[in-house]
């Protein structure tokens, strides 16, 4: 770690050892915590910790890449809440900067990075999961406007999103050409007539995304990113930024994640013996911290190349491959081996268990979104091994 | 930690690769290599300055190689299959470079010697430790002699001297002895690998100079530095083993034709394949990382090690499995070099400690930090979390 990066850490543990707000300063109702986590968003901006990279005119930090990982890296290591506005800053925010006109990063950037306006993305549909290709929500371009119809599904947020970030087809499909072409993002203000959205009730409890249906919804012309088929382009971008950067911080939370498992077998007895004293436990968590420290090892010289100037890769897949497995054991082991104990535990340690339980069922995802564990691999096979097609 | 490769290491890679290339043979044929192709190589090697060892001083860098550079060459000698003493001649020399001023002449005369050194550590019954040897070094009237058995020495009749893992009243203690010493008579032993000449053996009270043997505190560190610079150096080579075997597989898969179609263009192979590419990228990514910090003094180093030994130790041979399922029937004929890859890996993946016994030592080392951590604070649930789920 440079000196000066060493400096910004510092300066980011003294801030977050103020001002991180603990579990109990979040209010629990929903809309109210949303409200919360957007000032804690604010505050963190004020203090130049999001879009730190981005550039000054549109309110970023304007500094290199490497100091938003450092900061993101103590975020996640000191336990404090995600930003709200996460599909803004790590999705859409990304994509406006690169394929947006003036006008729209005049617009779009600065509410983006203080949560003002909170972004979600209409990417997927109920036909079109993995195959992302085969989407049918449509654009019909009519005096100077869009006319949008369609359905979107799992989208995060967008019950309290502003902005919608949507894959539309513009352009009839061509039986003879390839199926993404004719496809176009536009961004699509939640509060237009037409606009439903019905939030869906996750395993884990929460109803954290929503189905979205655009009935004849009107978007003006100025609202297309980039220009009209560009929409497949833009999203593979967004999806691949997404994979090459998330996964530094992801690694220095999934640590947390592992100390914190530890201290819990360490307090738990079963049979009158601490959990942790077991040499098979011990194992266990062993072959949890590998996964997570390699994905480090391997995401650093990955995002290393990226930092100096290359693109993200198809390396980016094998990072996040590595980002679900390492998640997915974690949670697994926990569950595993704090599951006899999870049967028998007093109201003290209930709290602990209902964390372990979320994180086990949040984690099942980790292999879903995001392009599947298998889309991850087809990448892998065409792009980098350059085996034969199917 | 820098993880991107100099021009220098790079250029060092490319040479060994293709000294080898043009001096050692072809895979299928590595057990026809002869005792004097190998000497021949092995004098090309050193010729090329791969002895050319010394670690950074308080005064700065030496200039000479260090653990990333060597560990360059270990992948390239895996890749190759080339069998030669390079291991145990690398590692001693990793070991003691750091107290090249403190150390007895005798020893210190190796750093700058082209000779090849074996290690002798394991004995019958023993595990993957420098505690507790059987082999003593005992005091008689003429000074110290070496009394004990050693099994599986890798590379015993290539060798000049002989690095003996002991103990000196009672405590770890190191002795180098030439390999034709009076007293020490050396028989072949079987090895999984049979390109990999094994032997054991029996010290009959080998007179050895005070000035070949290190004792007290400092033989303790340098015993853990060959340790560490040993597991390194084994998974270096299993990772070049790996990304050979998995190469050849892959090309298998573009050609071979069944049910009128290139295998490779199934899914059930490009998906073996792309996750043996993962496991091998990976397993380089911290091997990478563990000699970095090795050469930096990170007072992780030793961990870093024993994650990528563990790691590499599993991942490698998964990557051998794989391949062998992509080449079916043909990779079981004794011609088929698959076999030479498999072997090469799982005894690679033994030395200096298998999978299992890192595991246990990294998770007794967790549950020992986490006896020493303070209660958990309750840290801000998890709400919310997941990017996207496009």
């Amino acid at each position: 770690m440079a000196p000066e990066e060493r400096r910004l850490r510092d300066e980011v543990r003294a801030f977050l050892a103020e001002n991180t707000p603990s579990a109990a300063d979040l209010p629990r109702s929903l809309d109210a915590r949303i409200e919360a986590l957007r000032g804690w968003q604010a505050r963190c901006y004020q203090a130049g910790y999001v879009g730190r990279a981005w550039p000054r005119e549109f309110g970023g930090g304007g500094r290199a890449p490497v100091e938003q990982i450092v900061v993101d890296q103590e975020l996640a290591g000191a336990g404090a809440p995600e930003f709200v506005n996460v599909v803004g800053l790590d999705v859409l925010g990304p994509s406006l900067l690169r394929f947006g006109t003036e006008k729209q990063r005049q617009r779009h950037i600065p509410p983006i990075l203080d949560a003002r306006e909170i972004w979600c993305q209409g990417f997927s549909e109920p036909e079109a999961g993995s195959d992302l290709a085969s989407l049918r929500t449509r654009a019909v371009e009519r005096d100077g406007r869009f006319v949008l119809s369609g359905q979107k599904t799992w989208v995060s947020w967008g019950q309290f999103a502003h902005w919608c970030g949507v894959l539309a087809r513009t352009e009839e499909p061509d039986p003879s050409g390839p199926r993404h072409r004719g496809i176009s993002m536009l961004i699509v203000d939640m509060n237009s007539p037409g606009v439903d959205i019905r939030p869906m009730t996750q395993i884990t409890g929460h109803a954290e995304f929503c189905e979205l249906f655009f009935d004849d919804v009107l978007v003006p012309e100025q609202n297309l990113l980039s220009n009209r088929g560009d929409g497949w382009k833009i999203a593979m971008y967004t999806l691949g930024h997404e994979r090459g950067t998330a996964a530094l911080p992801r690694q220095v939370k999934l640590r947390t994640w592992l100390d914190r498992l530890a201290v819990a077998l360490r307090d738990r007895a079963l049979d009158g013996r601490a959990l942790l004293d077991d040499p098979g436990t011990q194992v266990s968590l062993a072959q949890a911290m590998i996964g997570i420290e390699v994905l480090r090892y391997h995401a650093q010289r990955t995002v290393g190349e990226f930092l100096s100037g290359g693109a993200v890769g198809p390396d980016s897949s094998s990072v996040k491959l590595l980002m679900a497995e390492a998640e997915q054991r974690l949670a697994a082991t926990a569950v595993e081996l704090l599951g006899p104990a999870m049967e028998q535990a007093g109201p003290a340690e209930q709290d602990e268990d209902a964390f372990w339980e979320e994180t086990y069922l949040y984690s099942r995802a980790a292999s879903v979104y995001g392009g599947t564990r298998q889309i991850q691999r087809n990448i892998i096979a065409d792009r980098v091994l350059a085996l034969p097609q199917e | 930690m820098e993880l991107e490769l100099t021009e220098e290491q790079s250029w060092i890679s490319e040479s060994i690769d293709a000294l080898l290339s043009r001096e050692w043979v072809a895979p299928q044929d590595v057990a026809t290599a002869t005792g004097e192709r190998r000497r021949r190589v092995w004098t090309a090697l050193v010729a090329f300055g791969a002895l050319g060892i010394g670690g950074r001083t308080a005064g700065g860098d030496e200039g000479g190689l260090e653990a990333v550079e060597l560990c360059l060459i270990a992948r390239a000698l895996g890749s190759h299959l080339a069998s030669l003493p390079f291991l145990g001649s690398a590692a001693v020399r990793l070991a003691l470079a750091p107290q090249a001023g403190s150390l007895p002449l005798g020893l210190a005369g190796l750093l700058s010697s082209q000779d090849a050194i074996a290690i002798a550590l394991l004995e019958a019954g023993s595990g993957w430790t420098v505690e507790r040897a059987g082999t003593r070094l005992a005091r008689g009237s003429d000074g110290l002699n070496i009394r004990g058995e050693k099994v599986s020495i890798d590379q015993l009749q290539a060798v000049d001297q002989l690095a003996v893992v002991a103990t000196l009243d009672g405590k770890p203690a190191l002795a180098v002895t030439p390999a034709g010493a009076a007293g020490l008579t050396r028989h072949a032993q079987r090895c999984f690998d049979q390109t990999v000449p094994m032997g054991t053996a029996r010290f009959d009270a080998v007179p050895v100079p005070g000035s070949r043997v290190l004792g007290g505190p400092e033989a303790r560190q340098v015993l853990q530095r060959l340790m560490t610079a040993g597991s390194l150096l084994t998974a270096a080579e299993a990772v070049g083993a790996a990304g050979h075997i998995l190469e050849l597989a892959c090309r298998y898969a573009g050609e071979r034709r069944q049910f009128g179609r290139t295998i490779g263009s199934f899914q059930a192979l490009r998906h073996i394949l792309a996750d043996a590419y993962v496991r091998q990228q990976s397993g380089w990514s911290a091997v990478r990382y563990a000699a970095a910090a090795f050469d930096e003094g990170d007072p992780e180093a030793a961990q870093a090690a024993s994650i990528a030994k563990a790691y590499v130790s599993r991942g490698a041979q998964e990557v051998a499995h794989s391949a062998m399922q992509v080449f079916g029937g043909i990779a079981f004929t004794a011609e088929h070099p698959a076999h030479r890859f498999l072997r090469r890996i799982g005894v690679r993946a033994q030395q200096f400690g298998d999978a299992a016994h890192h595991e246990r030592r990294l998770g007794r080392e967790l549950a020992e930090r986490a006896v020493r951590a303070r209660p958990v604070l309750a840290q801000a649930s998890p709400v919310p979390t997941q990017a996207s789920l496009a």
